[in-house]
């Protein structure tokens, strides 16, 4: 009896194009892979011709630090308790308490929901990072509009 | 040449010869010198490799050239876009790579602005300023900057960091 013959049903793939092709691929794009990614926060500043008395008044905090960390904080034309008006935090091995004025920021924007300007008024000593810090924490619980005053 | 030698005719194999992988003189350990390469493996490292890479891809390239002794400060920043760059680095203002003295700083800045509009003519001037500094530095230092860039129209300021 004759046997059928089975047709041959494997075949082959060429893996030297495809390690070619990825070769080339690496290359690529290990030239151009970014390693640390860089971002930025944003401030604004006044640069316009209005007249302040045109600005409308918005609640704003105002904020001081120095080369220690220790801030203090002034919440201007916005309708909070005494307490909450003017209060200072001191800093923790000459960086800002992070925890606390987190904490402050949040039970000002719980009194005063309209509250979304900051303005910083760094010292000459105050270090960049512990500014940058400070506004981090503000964007973060929610004040994006952020200005940094010159000495 | 000595295909028919009298030497090769008669040279009986030694042990040493017998035994060889490389030049077998008897046909006990001729064989085939190849090697086969696991490609599947190989293969399998290249793709990893290339979907790790595909995420650190940036069409936009580094925007910024940060030296070896700079440290940017650390935030959750938003993605930074192309705009003119001014660097402290070191006690001395760069704008775009071009050193500037402290009191040039607010003229170098308004050529910039002026260079813009000449360009594009039609287009409005954005007004943004992207800074880098180190972490490190004071405040007084930074300041000369913010005040030029207010003189200069620029009326937005990006700090350069680090993302978290």
């Amino acid at each position: 009896m004759a046997t059928k013959k089975n047709k041959d049903l494997d075949f082959t793939i060429d893996l030297i194009p495809v390690i070619s092709l990825m070769s080339v691929c690496i290359c690529f794009l290990l030239l151009t892979a970014v390693w640390v990614r860089i971002g930025s926060v944003n401030v604004k500043q006044a640069v316009g011709g209005q007249p302040a008395s045109e600005t409308a008044k918005k609640p704003t905090v105002w904020v001081n630090i120095n080369g220690n960390g220790d801030t203090t904080f002034d919440v201007r034309d916005a309708r909070i308790p005494a307490r909450l008006a003017k209060l200072s935090v001191k800093g923790v091995e000459g960086k800002p308490d992070h925890a606390k004025i987190k904490t402050l920021i949040q039970d000002l924007r719980a009194t005063e929901p309209n509250l979304a300007t900051a303005l910083i008024q760094p010292e000459a000593q105050a270090v960049y990072e512990n500014i940058i810090d400070l506004m981090d924490l503000f964007k973060a619980q929610g004040v994006i509009d952020l200005g940094v005053s010159p000495l | 040449m000595l295909k028919n030698s009298v030497v090769k005719t008669n040279s009986l194999p030694t042990v040493l010869g017998a035994t060889s992988i490389i030049g077998p003189t008897t046909d006990e350990n001729k064989r085939k010198i190849t090697s086969e390469m696991m490609l599947t493996s190989l293969i399998d490292a290249f793709s990893i490799l290339m979907v790790f890479l595909l995420f650190n891809f940036s069409s936009a390239g580094d925007l910024l050239s940060v030296g070896k002794d700079m440290q940017l400060p650390k935030a959750s920043g938003a993605e930074l876009e192309r705009n003119p760059v001014v660097k402290f680095d070191n006690g001395k203002y760069f704008i775009e790579a071009t050193e500037v003295t402290p009191d040039g700083l607010v003229q170098a800045l308004l050529d910039l602005r002026k260079q813009y509009q000449e360009t594009r003519p039609g287009e409005e001037f954005p007004g943004i300023l992207t800074v880098q500094a180190d972490r490190r530095v004071k405040f007084e230092q930074l300041s000369s900057i913010v005040q030029a860039s207010a003189h200069a129209g620029y009326g937005e300021i990006k700090f350069a960091v680090v993302m978290n």
